[in-house]
């Protein structure tokens, strides 16, 4: 990836061009990808869905426009500044600190402002957040499993097993999990699971040994660090990933940025999606197979469905048999609906069966 | 109940006794009873009226003179009293006239006259004079200097209210500084609670009247209050008209008519109305005959295989005439009904005279009157099957509804009429009951010609049309009958008769009705305008500039329109922003024939339409979308006529007369486009210049961050702001002795600019530009056009170290950057 200085450069770049534009007598612009769920296209060559030819353009035309790029301008300077001191802040951070500039009009109005002007710089600039040393807020995953791994932190290296010297929380990977260097592994395939409470069920049974699995919590919408570690054991370790949610339209989305790239960052999917990761459940044909306790699909459960049929992403054969079904019986399933059938139904009959049936094990 | 029983029972000598207290009223008593009815119902309220007469007189009098109106208005404490003197320097009252003039009620020269003028009746002044007297038992002191005389006269005067006559108390000649004028001098108990109103009314007056120069002095006034004028022209002269025919009432025609020297109809319309010529006359005429003698039905002549034979008919009537001659007469005027496709009597009688008239010269046979009346009946019968005495053949009775009637030729062709007449649902033997039924109807009428007027033709369908519904039970609806009654109608004769003489007209209400009646169908052109002397639109404008100090005025004239034979014309004018208070709703001005209306604003017809016109449309806020819009307006609204309809003798309030309120909508709406669309301009400029003001603040900063994180020099960024503002931009560079001015337009027009180029050396060589010498600095100035989005370049030589300033002229400032 790219370096502090790269980075530095890059945002430097940008403000060169704004100042080109001025000195051209030209009106400064920002051309991005429109980025909207009717502009995402499969890359057939990555296997991921990035964005498509449809552009928009941030003009200092009009007044909005003239804002944005101003607290462009400002968003710049900080973030050379915290690369120069080698810093890293939070995007809530980054938020806050906009208060303290000394114009107004650079401030930001709410930190979905900020955080979109960030993607967009992203985008711009080529380089990701991380190495703006920009944090979200929340934190990424934790591992629990036969791996081993180097971390680089700043009170320096640590190696950790993320079985044998951790807890029973697991190890919570850093905001930027290129840090991590896998040193060895014992792992068959990594399950990566939606809820913690089926995440501490699985480590409770004792799953992770029984099957030489590494459990990746995702913590409900995947964090991208999250999805970074996933496509890195992936790939780097290669084993197969199975994601296991909720059976309603939100989880699908879950797995769906997993697999194949969220909308918003859809200029990262090469470097965040894993296209091979597969959906263990809960399927809406388990939840009849299973006779799964359930409740009825709301009307914004049932609008998400739709919106799902038509989304690019989930257009597979495999998705649409299952979402009508869904959508046909009208019911969705939690994970810890296992539990009606006994606590240990999940780690006993559940999974083995559906992984069996996956070829995962 | 029994005090009443017993006075009539013994009230034999009761008329004689009210008789005794019954006697004449005079009409100046009347209105000393009734002040209010002009004006002068408080104290308050009779100084503005007052006012508001006298100076209206005093209009009028310079107008008519042709002087420009300089007016002095004066209101002094006298003790109780208030002393009231209004001066003008119009062109003075003779001796003789004076006294009446002021002193007498309903004497005037307006009232007869259709001019537009600000007086009408001859009441205002003298009622003003009576007040006075009233109020104060003080006479009226009035002088009076006119043109060309060395001296004024002075007279002191009060009305008797029992005569309604002038009682001179004082009657001398004296000095006056003015070259020519009247002085009015009036004591009245008053008050002066409504002074607003009195200074509207002046104010009001002096815009309207921007010819007029006007002062005022009042007790409350620390000085004058002075209005110039705006213009020395004086409102067009106004011409008398004569009254138009849609314009009279039967009681005004009668008089007319008794009055006129004329004998004829034709002569008395042409003389006595405007708009009518001998072709209007004619029409006039013929309408009358419709309306008085009625039409005469016309029927097809008889068809070929017909048994009805005119030609034989004709020859059986004629005697004596030798074979050809009459041969020649029956064929003629057989061929001519043949070739007419309807006839009616009167038609008749003019085909065999023309025929007769042909057949004598060819053959030197006479027909003679009895032989052509033979003929014309004969062949009346022929065609319509009617005896010559003018009887049908026999008496029908309707509920023996004889087959002879059927047998009448005159049912195929009702039937012919019904069936066009009504719907193609109506059944065939409706259609000929209803031709059975009304041909019985047209046999019974007298004379034989089947003479009709529309009215009794109307009752005559409608009478058939309930036989058959009751015998036939089918009906023939409000929309049948008027159509069959349109079909016989139509096709009905204007007959020839003569109009009576006009003075058995005017003997003869009804046939004097009548004539009304036509005068009111036929169609004549509106009356002409010069009657009327509209402010014009320009002058609307100019006086509302005078006294209202506004950021924009619009105004419109609208085209004469008619009312009841007066025309009129409408104006309206709008004043908008500047020193106009925002708050609450619109300054409504009133004004009639060039006359303020200051009471009664809730009565009058103007502030009905300006209520109802949706003012929001026009960018005025307007709460709950009706009523009075608010805003820092004023709207004025003039209607000049030569009778304006007033709901009351104060003249306060237009009356709501549709025409009129149609024009006072359309004129008010047309000023409102102008004001609407300078609303939106000022509204887009303001948010250009709101626009303008952001970006000037962001994109400076946005520029100096830049140049901050990149390490640069800050950029110069006028080229992308006036780019980003649509704007023209002029920008100087200099080098070597070149000065370039580069103009570009970022606009989507084209514009056409002025630019000046101040230069302390003198320039050489200047691109298309003059060069002007100015006392040692030089005016070079240019007026490109600069297409959308293009640019030009202005150029001239100089010394290095001369100094510029540039001004730029034909863009708005918002949309201009300099940069030099």
């Amino acid at each position: 990836m790219t370096t502090e200085s790269d980075a530095r450069d890059e945002l430097i770049d940008l403000a060169a061009d704004f100042y080109d534009q001025f000195a051209g007598g030209s009106i400064p612009e920002m051309t991005l990808p429109t980025r909207t769920k009717s502009n995402i296209e499969y890359d057939a060559e990555s296997g991921v869905w990035t964005y498509g030819d449809r552009t928009s353009t941030r003009s200092a035309n009009s007044v909005r426009g003239a804002r944005k790029l101003l607290k462009a301008a400002y968003t710049i300077e900080f973030l050379a500044n915290q690369l120069d001191e080698g810093r890293s802040s939070t995007l809530r951070e980054l938020y806050y600190l906009s208060e303290s500039w000394d114009n107004d009009e650079a401030q930001f109005s709410s930190q979905d402002e900020s955080n979109d002007l960030v993607e967009d710089l992203e985008i711009v600039t080529g380089v990701t957040r991380e190495d703006f040393h920009m944090r979200p807020e929340e934190s990424g995953a934790t591992l629990m499993g036969p791996l081993e791994i180097r971390e680089q932190t700043r009170r320096g290296e640590r190696e950790i097993h993320c079985q044998k010297d951790v807890g029973e929380g697991g190890y919570q990977i850093p905001n930027n999990p290129d840090m991590i260097e896998f040193l060895d592994d014992d792992i068959d395939f990594a399950l990566a699971v939606e809820t913690g409470g089926m995440r501490d069920r699985l480590v409770e049974n004792g799953f992770d040994e029984a099957y030489d699995c590494l459990v990746i919590h995702l913590k409900g919408q995947p964090a991208r660090a999250t999805r970074r570690i996933t496509k890195r054991v992936h790939d780097e370790l290669d084993v197969p990933i199975a994601v296991f949610a909720d059976g309603d339209p939100w989880s699908y989305r879950i797995y769906g940025s997993v697999a194949y790239g969220s909308i918003k960052s859809a200029h990262l999917s090469k470097y965040l999606a894993t296209p091979e990761a597969e959906f263990v459940g809960i399927q809406p044909e388990d939840i009849v197979e299973y006779d799964l306790p359930a409740d009825p699909l709301s009307d914004s459960d049932v609008n998400a469905l739709e919106s799902e049929l038509e989304d690019p992403r989930f257009q597979t054969d495999y998705w649409e048999e299952q979402i009508e079904l869904q959508l046909d019986i009208g019911k969705k399933s939690e994970q810890q609906s296992l539990a009606s059938r006994g606590l240990d139904f999940v780690t006993d009959t559940y999974l083995p069966e559906r992984l069996g049936e996956m070829g995962v094990i | 109940m029994t005090s009443f029983q017993s006075t009539i029972a013994d009230g034999e000598g009761i008329a004689e006794e009210l008789a005794e207290g019954q006697r004449e009223i005079s009409i100046a008593e009347f209105f000393e009873k009734n002040k209010h009815m002009l004006g002068f119902d408080s104290g308050a309220r009779g100084l503005v009226t007052a006012v508001k007469e006298a100076v209206d007189n005093a209009l009028d009098a310079t107008e008519e003179a042709g002087v420009l109106p300089d007016i002095y208005i004066e209101i002094e404490e006298v003790g109780d009293y208030y002393r009231l003197v209004i001066e003008d320097n119009g062109p003075g009252i003779t001796r003789e006239q004076l006294p009446k003039v002021f002193g007498k009620l309903l004497y005037g020269s307006r009232f007869h006259a259709r001019e537009q003028s600000r007086g009408q009746q001859g009441i205002g002044i003298s009622a003003a004079v009576l007040y006075s007297q009233l109020t104060s038992g003080q006479p009226a002191k009035i002088t009076s200097r006119p043109k060309g005389q060395s001296r004024a006269q002075y007279f002191e005067l009060i009305i008797d209210t029992d005569t309604n006559e002038p009682e001179i108390k004082a009657d001398e000649e004296t000095t006056w500084d003015r070259p020519h004028g009247t002085r009015i001098e009036l004591e009245m108990e008053a008050n002066m609670r409504a002074r607003q109103q009195l200074h509207d009314y002046v104010k009001h007056t002096a815009v309207v009247n921007p010819h007029a120069r006007i002062e005022l002095r009042e007790p409350g006034l620390d000085e004058p209050m002075k209005f110039e004028r705006a213009t020395d022209e004086l409102p067009a002269e106004t011409e008398e008209i004569r009254p138009h025919p849609h314009g009279v009432e039967l009681g005004a025609l009668i008089k007319m008519l008794e009055a006129t020297e004329s004998y004829s109809v034709s002569g008395f319309l042409q003389g006595e109305f405007t708009r009518v010529g001998k072709k209007t006359a004619d029409s006039v005429i013929d309408n009358f005959r419709d309306v008085h003698y009625g039409r005469e039905l016309s029927w097809t002549p008889p068809r070929a295989h017909d048994d009805r034979d005119v030609a034989a008919a004709v020859t059986e009537a004629v005697a004596n005439k030798g074979k050809a001659a009459t041969s020649a007469f029956a064929e003629g005027v057989a061929e001519t009904v043949a070739g007419n496709d309807r006839t009616s009597r009167a038609e008749l009688a003019t085909i065999v005279g023309n025929v007769a008239e042909t057949v004598e010269g060819d053959t030197a046979k006479t027909f003679g009157g009895t032989v052509r009346e033979n003929a014309v009946d004969a062949a009346w019968r022929a065609i319509t099957g009617v005896d010559a005495d003018g009887d049908a053949d026999e008496e029908t009775d309707e509920s023996a509804a004889g087959d002879e009637d059927a047998d009448s030729p005159l049912v195929a062709d009702a039937y012919a009429l019904v069936d066009e007449a009504t719907s193609t649902r109506k059944d065939d033997a409706a259609v000929q009951a209803m031709a059975d039924a009304l041909t019985r109807r047209f046999l019974n009428l007298d004379g034989g010609a089947f003479r009709i007027t529309r009215d009794d033709l109307e009752r005559l369908v409608a009478d058939a049309a309930n036989f058959v519904a009751e015998q036939h039970d089918a009906t023939f609806g409000e929309t049948a009958r008027e159509n069959v009654v349109e079909a016989f109608w139509s096709r009905a004769r204007t007959v020839p008769d003569d109009p009576p003489k006009v003075r058995d007209i005017a003997g003869d209400r009804d046939t004097s009705a009548d004539l009304l009646a036509a005068m009111r169908t036929t169609d004549i052109l509106a009356p002409p305008t010069d009657c009327l002397a509209p402010i014009t639109a320009e002058l609307v404008e100019a006086g509302l500039r005078k006294e209202y100090e506004a950021d924009f005025y619009a105004a419109a004239t609208r085209d004469a329109e008619v009312h009841g034979g007066d025309p009129f014309i409408v104006e309206a004018g709008i004043a908008y922003g500047g020193s106009i208070p925002a708050e609450g709703s619109v300054e409504l001005l009133r004004f009639a024939n060039r006359v303020p209306l200051v009471y009664q604003r809730g009565a009058c017809a103007t502030t009905d339409v300006i209520k109802q016109i949706g003012w929001r449309n026009y960018g005025l806020d307007q709460p709950g979308g009706s009523g009075l819009p608010n805003g820092p307006a004023v709207i004025s609204i003039h209607v000049a006529s030569t009778n304006v309809p007033f709901t009351s003798e104060s003249k306060d309030a237009l009356a709501n007369v549709p025409a009129i309120e149609d024009e006072i909508e359309l004129a008010v709406r047309e000023a409102a486009r102008e004001l609407k669309s300078y609303l939106n301009k000022r509204r887009s400029m303001q948010q250009r210049r709101e626009k303008q003001d952001v970006l000037g603040k962001i994109l400076p900063e946005m520029a100096d961050k830049v140049s901050e994180v990149t390490g640069r020099s800050r950029p110069d960024i006028d080229g992308a702001l006036a780019r980003i503002m649509n704007n023209v931009s002029v920008e100087r560079e200099v080098s070597d002795g070149i000065v370039t001015l580069v103009v570009e337009n970022h606009s989507d027009v084209n514009e056409q600019l002025e630019i000046t180029d101040i230069v302390s050396a003198e320039p050489t060589d200047p691109s298309d530009g003059t060069v002007v010498d100015m006392d040692g600095e030089w005016f070079v100035q240019w007026k490109p056009e600069v297409p959308s989005g293009d640019e030009r370049e202005l150029t001239y030589a100089v010394d290095d170290d001369a100094e510029f300033e540039v001004s730029v002229g034909g863009v708005e400032t918002e949309k201009l950057t300099v940069n030099t």
